[in-house]
């Protein structure tokens, strides 16, 4: 290089320094603003947390949260500790409840329908306008003497917003409305009826039982109300001085609950229920059962000899000796069904077979067993008459045109219902669809017109856990936060509509706001139950301590009253056969196990990054779909690991990618449930398949709930790349002896030294 | 065909270094005294008038920040005190259309550096051992570096327990 050059260079740079530090000087803002309150809120310090005490409504297991809250913005959500359900703890989804709140993809105020139906074409309209709108179509099928035409659809409400609905109901004179979710565990309540007499969900007493015999409920991630139950496991296996409990599990397809156990029972799908009384036949054949009725049971058992069972549960005849016998001589023992089982055609009678199993072991009413909960402190619910209610029948009454307005909260059934329901062709011939939803969902593109309700850290409102933990438990839900858009409370928002209807409707929900109504209810309560009023001298004291509390729980230990299943009861309810599935067995060789994603549920976490980014606890996916097949299917077939495969059932087929699963048998493939949405906002869209579109519309005999479990399918490989995300590569430890494990006598042996 | 080749290389030299210039012009031309949107006197109301640190920045002692007055709480007094002087009619205008000050922040620390002013009160430090002599400036000047040596400095000269963890105040 020439001197000449050199110094040129030298020049441009010290030019190109020289102007750049002085544009920075003049182009730069001059640093940070500090932004005072013009008049500061009352209790708020800047930089100082201050403590909600709520409810989470991510699932409905009613656990109570604490929202810390930063110069009015929800910061973190923790688990209450003096709650009886979660004590505490709280899951990935109640702590996502924060995304949901700050999503960039929230309805942010009222719209009216511009465009054809589901173009998703609005046009912002203000608050008076949309209310208007409503009761203007309420008040003309009023006059029309057409108030049955009215149809409520929402998810499972079981607080005062679901007694102000059937209030708004009955006052405006229509019996219709429903509650609807894909895993609303009603075949559960069912078969506590049949068999039992109990009209509820029980508390599972897992945390004091010795011996879990567990038919597919995958309690560790999303069965009923996985906190607590997850607590329990924890007690049950390390809780004390007490010995260490063991669990068993019956699944067709390895949950993180099956990873988990001592003793995995992959059984044939469809044929639990035959296994559970195969084992209750062992009970009473071994003469453990001491009972009256000893001789009708063994009569009514007769059929199911476990060698019979093991022909048709592929279950070795000896291992359901085995178990019987451990589950009855383990006191105290427990038997649950789960999802998987409530979800054949069979699903009421699995449940009845597992009830009946824990008949015969003595555990019903017991400590470490099934714990019915104390009657609620409000009375009645919505919706668990057998074969009503039920989300076929109301794409039935749209087709036929009984349905004239139909409102929608907190449920997104077109996503949630099988394809073969043909729900969304249904819904186009409604000619008023109302939903009260936050998000644009493939539901709500329904609707002519959206009245956007607050999240759940916006909103007052109240639950009773069930199931509870056998106490009673109420939770109440207060705003930690203001509202971030232009929405309404829920409940508000029917008050509102009931001031535009007047008269009858207007009279009775004559209220300022959802809020008054609820501390009225809540004075109710007050002044009729003497127990939830010890201890406060007047109810504005007992509502601040509701309020500062999270709610109101007994706090004594749960009491017991054995209760006992006759022969008589569920004679007519056990199942006889295996469950039957659709689908000819030559043409669809596989099982079809759909199961709720830990993450997204029935769907309804997709639209939240943390759930997308939280690796599936199984898999470890992350983002997308996958369908689990077990290697020697793999191998037979000629699909490797993140294959583009193609599930097809007699309904239809998804495209998705393959991951191979040793914990699964070889004639059953799963896929979860959650991704796939069309519409959901950005996180949730064009991700992964809806395996649910792919179920048949299939009924459970007895109970007439949707069997989701019951088709088989065929796979066929499509293509190399499936686009299979997962965090980290190898599932095996190449002898680096990662994973040490011992067995639980050894386990025993060491444990007993150690306290020697 | 040279010539051109020299000068792009030229250009691209000119460009890099305008980046550089750009990007540390902070460094050596921040302003550690800048214009206010209103010219408040800390002399005035620390220094003449003996108004402790701690009724305006009330915070301090409770909190991770220290606290800028509301706008009610300059008002409250200003309306009474010299209400016709030209400062306090600025201040007047933004209290009626309620529209907060924006104040320009003259002690700014970066996001990952956790400073709690509670814990520093707590411990007896003066206000003015890290903002200086505020009783006698007009316009407020940054007096210290804020850079983690000038930190690390005082923490071991007052031997403060964990004072030299890392995680102490980058957690």
């Amino acid at each position: 290089m020439k001197r000449r050059d050199f110094l040129k260079y030298l020049g441009s740079g010290i030019v190109g320094t020289g102007v750049g530090l002085a544009f920075g000087k003049v182009t730069k803002p001059p640093g940070a603003k500090l932004i005072p309150y013009l008049i500061p809120p009352e209790d708020v310090i800047p930089g100082v947390a201050t403590w909600y005490a709520s409810l989470c409504t991510q699932c409905s297991a009613g656990c109570g949260i604490l929202v810390k809250v930063m110069e009015g913005r929800a910061k973190k959500i923790e688990g209450n500790p003096l709650h009886p359900v979660n004590k505490g703890r709280l899951c990935a989804r109640g702590n996502a409840a924060l995304q949901a709140l700050y999503n960039p993809d929230r309805i942010k105020g009222p719209m009216k329908r511009t465009g054809e139906r589901g173009s998703g074409k609005y046009k912002e309209i203000s608050w008076n306008e949309a209310v208007s709108i409503l009761g203007r179509n309420l008040s003309e099928l009023d006059k029309n003497g057409a108030t049955e035409g009215l149809y409520v659809l929402t998810s499972t409400l079981r607080g005062h917003l679901n007694t102000l609905i059937r209030e708004f109901m009955s006052s405006y004179g229509s019996p219709n409305y429903m509650q609807y979710e894909l895993f609303q565990h009603r075949n559960l309540i069912y078969a506590n009826r049949v068999s039992m007499g109990l009209d509820a969900i029980p508390h599972y007493d897992i945390a004091n039982t010795r011996y879990l015999l567990s038919f597919g409920a995958d309690f560790s991630s999303t069965w009923l109300s996985p906190v607590n139950l997850s607590h329990g496991y924890g007690e049950m296996r390390q809780g004390g001085a007490r010995r260490r409990g063991v669990l068993v599990q019956v699944e067709p397809r390895l949950s993180l609950t099956g990873a988990n156990a001592d003793e995995w029972v992959p059984v044939r799908p469809g044929t639990e229920g035959v296994l559970a009384l195969s084992i209750a036949h062992e009970i009473v054949a071994g003469g453990y059962y001491k009972g009256a009725d000893a001789s009708s049971w063994k009569e009514l058992l007769s059929g199911f000899s476990p060698e019979h069972a093991a022909r048709v549960t592929e279950v070795d005849a000896g291992r359901i000796h085995h178990i019987a016998k451990e589950f009855v001589k383990t006191r105290p023992s427990l038997a649950i069904g789960g999802d998987n089982l409530s979800a054949y055609r069979d699903g009421l009678s699995c449940l009845v077979a597992v009830n009946i199993l824990n008949h015969l072991a003595g555990n019903i009413g017991r400590k470490g067993g099934v714990v019915p909960n104390p009657a609620g402190l409000l009375k009645g619910r919505t919706g668990t008459e057998l074969r009503k209610d039920r989300i076929t029948a109301l794409a039935k009454s749209a087709l036929e045109g009984d349905v004239k307005t139909l409102i929608v909260y907190n449920t997104n059934p077109v996503f949630t219902t099988p394809a073969g329901v043909k729900l969304e062709r249904a819904l186009r011939n409604v000619p008023f669809i109302a939903s009260l939803s936050s998000f644009m969902d493939e539901t709500t593109a329904m609707a002519d017109l959206i009245l956007p309700s607050h999240t759940s850290l916006e909103d007052w409102g109240d639950d009773f856990a069930e199931p509870s933990t056998g106490v009673r438990v109420a939770t109440l839900m207060q705003p930690a936060v203001s509202p971030v858009f232009d929405t309404r409370g829920a409940g508000d928002i029917f008050i509102s509509l009931a001031k535009a209807l007047g008269g009858k409707v207007g009279e009775r929900l004559n209220y300022k706001g959802f809020p008054e109504y609820l501390k009225e209810s809540w004075r109710k309560i007050y002044a009729n139950n003497k127990e939830v009023a010890a201890g406060a001298l007047t109810f504005d004291g007992f509502w601040n301590r509701l309020l500062e509390h999270g709610g109101w729980w007994q706090t004594e230990e749960p009491r017991h009253k054995p209760r006992s299943v006759s022969v008589r009861r569920v004679k007519a309810h056990i199942p006889t056969s295996p469950s039957e599935f659709e689908g000819d067995e030559g043409r669809y060789p596989l099982y079809l196990v759909t199961y709720p994603h830990a993450g997204y549920l029935d769907g309804r976490g997709a639209n939240l990054p943390w759930l997308q980014e939280m690796p599936d606890p199984m898999t470890a996916v992350v983002w997308g779909s996958w369908v689990e097949i077990n290697p020697k299917t793999a191998r037979k077939l000629g699909i490797k690991q993140g294959d583009l495969v193609t599930v097809e059932s007699p309904y239809g087929g998804i495209d998705l990618p393959a991951f191979l699963y040793e914990g699964i048998r070889p004639d059953t493939v799963a896929v979860p449930i959650g991704q796939g949405h069309r519409l959901y906002g950005r996180y949730a869209e064009k991700r992964g398949v809806n395996p649910i579109e792919i179920l048949p519309v299939a009924e459970d005999k007895r109970s007439g709930e949707l069997a989701l479990n019951s088709t088989r399918v065929r796979l066929e490989r499509k293509g190399a790349d499936g686009k299979l995300v997962k965090m980290g590569v190898r599932t095996e430890e190449l002898g680096r002896g990662i994973v040490q494990t011992i067995t639980p006598e050894e386990f025993e042996r060491i444990a007993g030294k150690e306290e020697a | 065909m040279d010539t051109i080749k020299k000068l792009v290389l030229c250009a691209v030299i000119a460009v890099v270094t305008f980046g550089i210039g750009y990007k540390v012009s902070d460094a050596y031309f921040g302003n550690r005294t800048p214009a206010q949107p209103i010219e408040f006197s800390h002399k005035i109301h620390a220094g003449d008038n003996q108004i402790p640190c701690m009724y305006c920045h009330s915070y301090a002692e409770r909190s991770r920040v220290s606290g800028v007055p509301n706008v009610k709480r300059c008002i409250g007094c200003h309306s009474v005190i010299k209400p016709d002087s030209p400062e306090i009619q600025k201040l007047k205008n933004y209290w009626e259309n309620k529209e907060p000050i924006p104040w320009v922040k003259v002690y700014n620390l970066p996001d990952h550096v956790y400073f709690p002013h509670k814990r520093h009160i707590k411990a007896g430090l003066e206000c003015q051992m890290c903002h200086g002599d505020v009783q006698s400036m007009d316009r407020i000047t940054r007096v210290s570096s804020l850079k983690m040596g000038w930190c690390l400095s005082c923490h071991t000269r007052k031997k403060v327990k964990n004072g030299r963890d890392c995680w102490t105040c980058h957690i």
